[in-house]
């Protein structure tokens, strides 16, 4: 377990600034996840993190040292990669070994360490395959394996089941997480899915455009998103932007509402609109309504069981305590003293 | 596959196909008849396109007058030495050109390729002073270096296009594993790259095999001699040309790179065109 401090750190390509000025410290132990749109940094930041690209200003600080200058395998970090990058032509006992051969760990301790975190991840029958042998969940946890192997300070997983279709995502999630539980080591994860993001961390990072938006535990990035970019990367369905002026608020530029706090009522009774399009998902049906002077449709998440027809003629309306307000330049604003609002 | 059903073009893309395979087959099987012919049959006015009388004299005679089996033995030496030197050379100047970024690297590529549209008697004319100054001049270790100019700048291109295509994050875990930059070739990178050094090396191998004018100018000694010159100066000199044993020869000369190509054919095919699609 380490802890890890990021104090100023910028980062370019060429004449391109990637990074600006990246304030961040992370506990021992903890779980962090970076989100953020594509080409928002955050796969960068990871990989300054691992020594894999060089840090142009600031510092980064593992356990009290500024490690800047000090090559990957000396950082006390391990990564995961996004394609697993398995050697091909060795088998996955040498996969996994690979790093300890490097740094000369005497065979019987490598095996015992290959070993044990074969069985960890239940690669012990999988141990002389080639990775072309295996699937790609066995890949991932190959690839998760050797990690392990090395016992690092901190892991570094860099969006480690974009690869992998949707029922197998959802068992290596739920084995990270108890990987997470039983090592109890530091880790930071990479990833644009916020399903992902949500379920593990323990803290969520929101980049965008290589600044840091918010940092906060996931409810509280649901629940107080700094400013509209959190507020519409978090959550899914996405959050409703309705103008300020149209319900009720013109202090307000934009008015956030969750699809859950969305209420759908009989003609009349608020916003007016008309359903354009329904998904059914079982337990909930999401209902897109089309409001005159609102640029998006907004999604309301009803219950499932309830009877909602595409062109229905429909009105909703918004609670203030469920709502969030923000200014002209998307930051959050203090919450409204009337009650309720709808228009 | 496609199918192609429209005639026009079946009939064009067919004919065109048949006439460049008999183009290139041509001379071959004329090369294999008439190592089988005997001389009365093989110097008649109207040739025939099937051995009359097969006979095997051309190629007892190729065993036993000249040096065949040494000129064999020095082109192998030769030709092996030149493609593995071709090939560890391309390799190395490949790779870096493919994973390292530094200045002059695009005038670099430009350079290097455009070495190859340079003809090879010209180079001659630097290389054969350069071999006198070394006291390499009719040596076998002469020769190899003289001939890495026929494939390296196209070797060089061919595994730069292979390395390009090495995935990145697979040399990122090997740097995070703590392997060196050195240690990341030889380990990881070479493994995954056999059928592109085969390729190479055979490419190479064939230049060298087939090599007259660089043997016969920086080779003098008839015991060092390879078999582009030997098979010339055996057979077809000035007051001799014995066609039929130079065919016959020709084609014992011809077998060791048929059979490489036979074993390797897989291979060679994939590191031509590696790179070609994703």
């Amino acid at each position: 377990m380490a802890t890890l401090q990021l104090s100023g750190v910028c980062k370019s390509f060429g004449t391109t600034p990637v990074l600006h000025d990246i304030d961040l410290d992370i506990g021992e132990g903890e779980f962090v996840v970076f989100v953020g749109p594509s080409g928002c940094g955050k796969s960068t930041l990871l990989r300054l993190i691992c020594g894999l690209d060089t840090i142009d200003s600031g510092t980064l600080t593992i356990d009290g040292e500024i490690v800047n200058d000090v090559p990957p395998a000396k950082r006390g970090i391990a990564m995961v990669f996004q394609s697993y990058a398995l050697y091909p032509h060795m088998s996955v006992a040498s996969n996994m070994g690979y790093a300890l051969r490097l740094a000369g760990t005497p065979k019987a301790e490598i095996e015992r360490r290959v070993e044990a975190a074969a069985n960890v991840l239940r690669l012990g029958p999988l141990l002389k395959r080639k990775p072309r042998q295996l699937s790609g969940g066995q890949r991932q946890r190959v690839a998760i394996g050797r990690a392990i192997v090395r016992e690092p300070n901190v892991f570094l997983f860099d969006e480690p089941l974009s690869n992998l279709d949707a029922a197998l995502r959802v068992d290596m999630r739920a084995e990270i997480a108890a990987l997470k539980q039983r090592l109890g080591t530091t880790m930071i994860y990479v990833t644009h899915d916020q399903i992902e993001a949500m379920t593990l961390a323990d803290r969520i990072v929101v980049m965008n455009a290589g600044r840091i938006e918010q940092v906060g535990s996931p409810l509280e990035l649901y629940r107080r998103p700094a400013n509209r970019v959190v507020a519409r990367f978090i959550g899914s369905p996405r959050m409703n932007l309705l103008p300020g002026a149209l319900v009720g608020d013109p202090a307000a530029a934009e008015i956030g509402v969750r699809p859950e706090h969305v209420r759908l009522a009989g003609v009349g009774h608020g916003l007016a609109g008309t359903v354009r399009m329904v998904e059914h998902l079982g337990s909930d049906l999401f209902a897109h309504v089309e409001i005159a002077g609102v640029e998006e449709r907004v999604v309301a998440r009803l219950d499932g069981g309830r009877e909602v027809h595409v062109g229905e003629a429909v009105s909703i309306s918004v609670d203030a305590d469920t709502s969030h307000r923000f200014d002209a330049q998307g930051k959050r604003m203090a919450p409204a003293h009337n009650d309720r609002r709808t228009a | 596959m496609f199918e192609l059903s429209q005639r026009g073009p079946r009939i064009l893309f067919g004919l065109t196909t048949v006439l460049v395979g008999l183009f290139l087959f041509a001379p071959i099987y004329w090369l294999l008849i008439s190592a089988f012919k005997g001389n009365s049959e093989l110097y008649r006015i109207i040739p025939t396109l099937w051995p009359g009388e097969p006979t095997l004299t051309h190629f007892s005679t190729a065993f036993t007058r000249g040096n065949l089996l040494v000129n064999l033995k020095n082109s192998l030496i030769v030709s092996g030495g030149s493609a593995a030197l071709n090939m560890a050379l391309a390799a190395y100047a490949g790779y870096a050109l493919a994973k390292f970024r530094f200045a002059g690297r695009r005038m670099l590529m430009i350079v290097l390729l455009s070495a190859q549209a340079t003809p090879f008697g010209l180079l001659l004319i630097t290389i054969y002073p350069s071999l006198v100054a070394f006291d390499l001049l009719d040596t076998h270790l002469g020769l190899i270096l003289a001939s890495i100019v026929f494939a390296l700048p196209v070797s060089t291109y061919m595994m730069f296009s292979y390395f390009s295509q090495v995935p990145g994050e697979l040399i990122d875990a090997a740097r995070a594993d703590g392997a060196s930059e050195l240690r990341i070739f030889h380990t990881i990178v070479l493994p995954i790259s056999i059928p592109a050094l085969v390729t190479v090396f055979l490419y190479a191998f064939m230049w060298s095999w087939n090599d007259l004018l660089y043997s016969m100018t920086l080779i003098v000694s008839e015991e060092k001699r390879t078999i582009g010159p030997g098979l010339l100066l055996n057979y077809l000199n000035e007051t001799n040309a014995d066609w039929g044993g130079a065919m016959a020869a020709s084609l014992v000369a011809s077998l060791p790179i048929l059979i490489a190509f036979a074993i390797v054919q897989r291979s060679f095919i994939q590191g031509v065109t590696a790179g070609a699609v994703k």
